[in-house]
């Protein structure tokens, strides 16, 4: 009997590993140049808007969108060696990631024409950044819970009321797509009345309050949102049928390589130790880590080419993220088990720095996205459990 | 000769209907029924070249034997015939033994392989050899005095020990003193290819075997009933059964992916083979473990059918080489370009 989770082998992909030589190199002249340095988790804390755009002058943002708003019209299979390229190497991706990732292709999907070509070419340029507004101070997991509201004012435009937290990034983005209540709870169906709308982050009435996570990094905001008008046709997708966008969403969101490769720069590290040591112990320790970035690398990879045509597997993805985030973290307690290290932030020993970033960012990984304990309830429905 | 691969399934499935897994006992070592079954319907010689006296059809066929043989806890040498001895013996010019005979493959180092005139002897005892004893001819990877040979013989003259592995497949040992054997020197590369298969071979049956494992635990928490309701509809059930399954979905992408750089010949083949085998050796812990944790009492017993499987993956995922043999070849290998080198070996692998 075969695995309901299992999809379909990626096929090898000339044009993927054609662009990953080109990334691969970038980045090297860019690291001897000096303009950036390498750091784990740099999806989330690595803010470099000039890194941004010399990606975007590359064509390596919005990769897959229509060459009309400022795509390229190449693979997901691409799209994958690019970000992963760029993961692997630690490189500040995080001004434009979430837009480049998600945001875009939410616009490109529920946008309007307008909303498409004023926005898209300007993500695909590195120029401009989105964040996600979903989670609230009193809705985390349970996001159908949300209290944030719009209501029509006599202009058809919506005045938006309430907050929205740990918002990657708010405080250099431009724009949100925020979910909001349009309509009051339905107790038969707590899923409608909800609806994504997108919002300029630079109007009157919205206050960004920084959240310093566990390094003291301001990467997390606070968005309230008082008495917002919010123009009427900023409405994305239809009215009511937010909780549906966002969870059609979910494929790109969760199966990508930063759902792995989050602290893979300290597992580079720890290959540099081991290289230099040979410590038998150290050696298999790797090995077992390799397996493992090995095994995710095939999943993700199934995604992007179930991407490429045309599905959206949000299960397997769920798997992916799951499983994925689970080995960020165990890469710390690997390393640990091996190798005499002091973690440190501000080490002149690379090993030491980067373990101790990846520690005190770890607990986010298996948080951020979506809990890996609401991920395995998704696998469960997948299973046929629920 | 069947190439598409879902009659092969569909036929392996049928015949495995009519033999039940059994436990193996010295009266009973293997499923001998179910070999002749499988070798009257031509499929122990499929993806093995005609020309050598094989059945044809290509390695992604006798992958999906190999896959439902081990799923349905076969007792019958295929993976060793069609993934590892057939294809060794092939590759060094060797005459294919009759496929409807069982061939096997041993690892032995400590059997040396001597020329006298134009013939061979081995000398040694070949340790842990799979179907020591069951097999007709066995392919052992043996010490010649100018570096590795693989050596055929028949092994019916053959005093074998009558050692199992803890789902009693034999795995006994075979005592050879100048017994005479086909011989034919390999190179460094053949060599490490050849672990590498034996290697990807228990994986693939690993894969197959952890995914029934995972549809059994589905299966038995959909029907089994406490506290008036299916054990399936527990959170903590369900915690459990997802975690199996991403194991499981791991185990199996990267299985298939190094399957395909075994069937494409990619030069990095042997870090492929060697990455799933690791992978798959580390979930079984997970998977067997919550496996038996849901199954409850009842899959602790002979009566239930869950050990079948479960005892074979504790056994496979040793076999062929554990995961701390591999881990170290893989991470030695994926080094082996100076310390910086890892990420690039990382995407090369597979």
């Amino acid at each position: 009997m075969s695995n309901p989770l299992t999809l379909a082998p990626a096929p090898r992909s000339e044009a993927a590993e054609r662009v990953r030589g080109e990334v691969r190199d970038f980045l090297a002249e860019e690291l001897a140049a000096g303009t950036f340095s390498t750091h784990v988790d740099t999806w989330l804390s690595g803010v470099d808007p000039e890194f941004s755009r010399k990606l975007g002058e590359r064509g390596w943002l919005g990769m897959t969108w229509p060459k009309q708003y400022g795509g390229h019209e190449r693979t997901a299979m691409e799209r994958y060696a690019v970000t992963e390229e760029l993961l692997a190497a630690g490189a500040p991706v995080a001004a434009h990631w979430i837009a480049d990732r998600q945001s875009g292709p939410n616009l490109l999907q529920y946008g309007t024409e307008k909303q498409r070509q004023e926005i898209l070419p300007r993500i695909a340029r590195g120029e401009c950044y989105f964040v996600i507004g979903m989670s609230e101070p009193d809705s985390g997991s349970d996001l159908a819970s949300i209290r944030t509201k719009a209501t029509r004012n006599e202009a058809g435009d919506f005045v938006v009321n309430g907050a929205k937290v740990w918002t990657s990034n708010a405080h250099v983005s431009h724009y949100g797509i925020v979910l909001v209540r349009t309509s009051p709870v339905d107790t038969t169906n707590r899923h409608a009345g909800m609806s994504q709308l997108l919002i300029d982050l630079s109007l009157p009435g919205i206050t960004i309050n920084p959240i310093r996570i566990l390094d003291g990094g301001h990467h997390f905001n606070e968005v309230v949102f008082e008495d917002v008008v919010v123009p009427g046709d900023m409405l994305l997708g239809e009215e009511g049928n937010g909780w549906h966008q966002v969870t059609a969403e979910l494929a790109f969101e969760r199966s990508g390589p930063e759902r792995f490769l989050s602290t893979y720069p300290l597992m580079a590290e720890f290959a540099r130790r081991v290289a230099a040591s040979g410590d038998p112990a150290g050696l298999v320790a790797l090995g077992r880590l390799s397996a493992r970035v090995l095994a995710l690398r095939q999943m993700s990879l199934r995604i992007a080419a179930a991407l490429d045509r045309g599905e959206l597997p949000n299960i397997p993805a769920a798997l992916v993220k799951d499983v994925g985030t689970t080995f960020e973290a165990d890469v710390i307690e690997e390393v640990r088990r091996v190798v005499d290290v002091l973690p440190s932030l501000d080490s002149p020993d690379p090993l030491a720095r980067a373990l101790a970033e990846a520690q005190l960012h770890q607990p986010g990984f298996t948080l951020r996205g979506g809990t890996n304990e609401i991920l395995r309830g998704i696998v469960a429905r997948g299973l046929g459990l629920r | 000769m069947a190439t598409d691969q879902d009659l092969v399934i569909e036929t392996v499935r049928g015949l495995l209907a009519k033999h039940e897994p059994f436990d193996p006992t010295p009266e009973r070592r293997w499923d001998e029924g179910l070999w002749s079954a499988l070798a009257e319907n031509g499929l122990t010689g499929v993806g093995l070249p005609e020309s050598a006296g094989g059945s044809g059809g290509d390695l992604a066929d006798a992958v999906a034997i190999v896959r439902t043989l081990a799923s349905g806890a076969g007792a019958v040498p295929v993976a060793e015939q069609l993934l590892v001895a057939g294809p060794a013996v092939v590759a060094a010019g060797l005459p294919l033994p009759p496929v409807d005979e069982p061939l096997t493959f041993g690892i032995a180092d400590g059997v040396a392989a001597s020329p006298s005139g134009d013939a061979w002897t081995l000398t040694g005892t070949a340790t842990d050899v799979a179907w020591a004893g069951v097999a007709a001819h066995v392919a052992l990877l043996a010490t010649g005095p100018e570096g590795e040979v693989l050596a055929l013989l028949p092994t019916a003259d053959l005093p074998a020990s009558g050692a199992v592995n803890l789902a009693g497949e034999p795995r006994g040992s075979l005592t050879l003193e100048g017994v005479p054997a086909l011989v034919a020197p390999l190179t460094a590369a053949q060599v490490r290819e050849l672990r590498a298969g034996f290697a990807l071979a228990r994986a693939v049956q690993l894969a197959a075997a952890l995914e029934q494992v995972l549809a059994w635990t589905v299966q038995y928490a959909g029907e089994r009933q406490q506290f008036g309701r299916a054990l399936a509809k527990f959170q903590a059930i369900q915690m459990e059964l997802a975690e199996m399954a991403g194991e499981v979905t791991a185990v199996t992408a990267l299985t298939d992916a190094a399957v395909q750089a075994l069937g494409h010949g990619d030069e990095n083949f042997s870090l492929a083979a060697a990455a799933a085998k690791v992978r798959a050796g580390a979930a079984v812990e997970v998977v067997a473990r919550l496996a038996h944790q849901v199954h409850g009492a009842i899959g602790f017993t002979q009566e239930h059918k869950l050990h079948h499987l479960t005892k074979r993956l504790w056994s496979w995922r040793d076999e062929a080489g554990s995961e701390l043999v591999w881990s170290r070849v893989l991470a030695q290998g994926l080094l082996a370009e100076g310390p910086d080198g890892l990420w690039p070996a990382l995407t090369r692998a597979v």
